[in-house]
């Protein structure tokens, strides 16, 4: 009876065990995917952030805003050193879809490019801190180091025609040996 | 008690389950499971492009099926990295990552891992920083771990002390010492968009028409940005002797030569630590004469020589650095007129302005 009571226990234990596992495991998978492929933004605010950002820097015979990954550097910043600037873009990216939804009848990223245009001049003249913050911001990811999520392969370099890496030889203290 | 004791070691037991439990989910899904931590979609999507896309991520990374206590440790402080959302920039690679992907590259690519593990680019952090013949003349600098020890996390003072020229100098980290500075990642990024994976062939292998001139994975780490910049994105330099136009190799592979290989600003041929070709070996891609990986040049000269040699003498015998090192002659700028002193007999100097 003993022996039959210590097996359940173990019995018990071992299921118990095993369940406690995999819900702790299911509770670490599980927390995954909040936003998609994005740390702070909604898929949404994302596509509003990367049609911006492409109206501000068009891609012509060079990569635009969008080839640069803009978006990707101001969403990864934004958890980063820009936390102080989440709530700004919160509202400010839900002003600018309400003032293009009162405009055209749609969202900022689904309006057609000269409508943008127009959207976003309305946006510079009424919420000027929030555009000049998103301009700042483009600007940075379009051109800064790659590292920091934009300017992806380099492209901003490349329109510049900055090579990267630069081809740099180091100077020896001791004699280099005679060329001839 | 008794009860108290078994629901505390219940909750270590599926504490200590949950994390290689989790990490065999991630697993089972072939890279998708990777994806539940969405920082990793990019990764996975170069990976899933790449010429290892048939090879699932524990082959490199590591399986859960580890007793490796630091491995699951990681991957907990990982998962409370995520829920806190402090995440890093980009999922970069550790040094000591880099160090165990070698031994895991070696099972696919033995050959290659033979060839470079003997030859230069195989040099270790002891041989590299603590040779004192170098470190006497030339101070151990942060620019060292641009081409050595370019994945090390920190400076040369986290590396190297003393940092001056007077010694005796030794490793920060004693357990870097065996360890290659110049691995198999300085040159290669896994996931680099290409076609999947074949065996290079026998004709690929040797010098000729049917040759394997690159690999989609050729890119160069650069250090600063912690990024992979592929080999066509790479620049090549335009060298200068004096203000004559040197004539370059259109060999593209060149290109990660010259990350380290670099002439000063100059451009200056056998300036820094430059060694284009020159006089009569100019034009020829440094991968002409130096093999990939082992980069030994015993057996090149025949490739070329001596079916055109203008002296009809054994061009390996000449009194060059390939011959001795002692030679005044280096042969990467060796001309003519280095043993013709008094000028290139007429006859031959027709014969190579021909060639010319």
């Amino acid at each position: 009876m003993s022996s039959k009571k210590t097996m359940l226990r173990r019995r018990t234990f071992l299921g118990a065990g095993l369940s406690a596992a995999v819900a702790g495991a299911s509770i670490a998978c599980g927390g995954g995917g909040r936003n998609g492929a994005w740390r702070f933004f909604t898929a949404a605010e994302a596509e509003t952030v990367e049609a911006i950002a492409e109206q501000i820097v068009p891609a012509d015979r060079d990569a635009g805003a969008r080839q640069a990954r803009v978006v990707a550097y101001i969403d990864i910043q934004l958890t980063r050193h820009f936390k102080r600037y989440q709530k700004a873009y919160r509202q400010g990216l839900a002003g600018v879809d309400r003032a293009s939804r009162a405009k055209f009848g749609k969202r900022f990223a689904e309006l057609a490019p000269e409508q943008q245009t127009e959207a976003l001049i309305e946006v510079e003249e009424n919420s000027r801190e929030f555009f000049d913050l998103i301009l700042a911001h483009t600007r940075q990811g379009f051109y800064g180091d790659p590292r920091h999520g934009g300017n992806h392969n380099r492209v901003s370099w490349k329109m510049v025609g900055l090579p990267f890496p630069p081809v740099r030889g180091r100077q020896h203290y001791e004699d280099q040996p005679k060329v001839g | 008690m008794r009860r108290a004791l078994a629901a505390a070691a219940l909750i270590v037991a599926a504490v200590l389950l949950s994390v290689p439990g989790a990490t065999l989910y991630y697993e089972s899904g072939g890279g998708t499971g990777c994806l539940k931590c969405h920082e990793m979609q990019t990764l996975y999507d170069t990976w899933h492009s790449s010429s290892h896309r048939g090879i699932a991520c524990e082959k490199c990374h590591g399986g859960a099926l580890t007793m490796d206590a630091r491995f699951h440790w990681n991957n907990v402080t990982r998962v409370y990295s995520h829920l806190r959302g402090d995440l890093p920039e980009q999922i970069g690679f550790p040094n000591k990552y880099v160090q165990t992907m070698v031994e895991r590259c070696q099972e696919c690519h033995r050959q290659e891992y033979a060839a470079w593990q003997t030859g230069p680019h195989g040099a270790s952090y002891a041989r590299v920083f603590l040779d004192k013949a170098h470190n006497t003349k030339n101070m151990p600098m942060d620019d060292c771990l641009r081409c050595h020890g370019m994945h090390f996390e920190g400076g040369i003072r986290d590396l190297v002390t003393p940092v001056n020229r007077q010694g005796p100098w030794s490793l920060v980290r004693p357990e870097l010492a065996n360890k290659p500075t110049m691995p198999c990642l300085t040159c290669h990024q896994m996931h680099r968009e290409g076609p999947p994976l074949k065996k290079t062939s026998v004709e690929g292998r040797v010098p000729g028409p049917s040759q394997e001139i690159a690999r989609p994975s050729l890119a160069w780490f650069d250090r600063r940005t912690e990024q992979y910049i592929p080999v066509s994105d790479l620049p090549m330099p335009a060298m200068l002797e004096g203000a004559r136009a040197v004539k370059m190799s259109p060999d593209r592979r060149q290109a990660l030569c010259y990350q380290c290989h670099a002439p000063m600003a100059t451009m200056q041929v056998g300036s820094g630590d430059d060694r284009t070709g020159l006089g009569v070996h100019e034009g020829i891609s440094c991968l002409a004469c130096h093999a990939q990986h082992g980069q030994k040049t015993r057996a090149s000269c025949a490739t070329c020589h001596p079916k055109m040699s203008n002296c009809g003498l054994d061009v390996e015998k000449m009194d060059t650095s390939f011959a001795s090192k002692d030679s005044r002659h280096n042969v990467h700028w060796v001309k003519c007129q280095d043993c013709h002193v008094k000028g290139v007999p007429k006859k031959k100097e027709q014969t190579v302005q021909a060639g010319e």
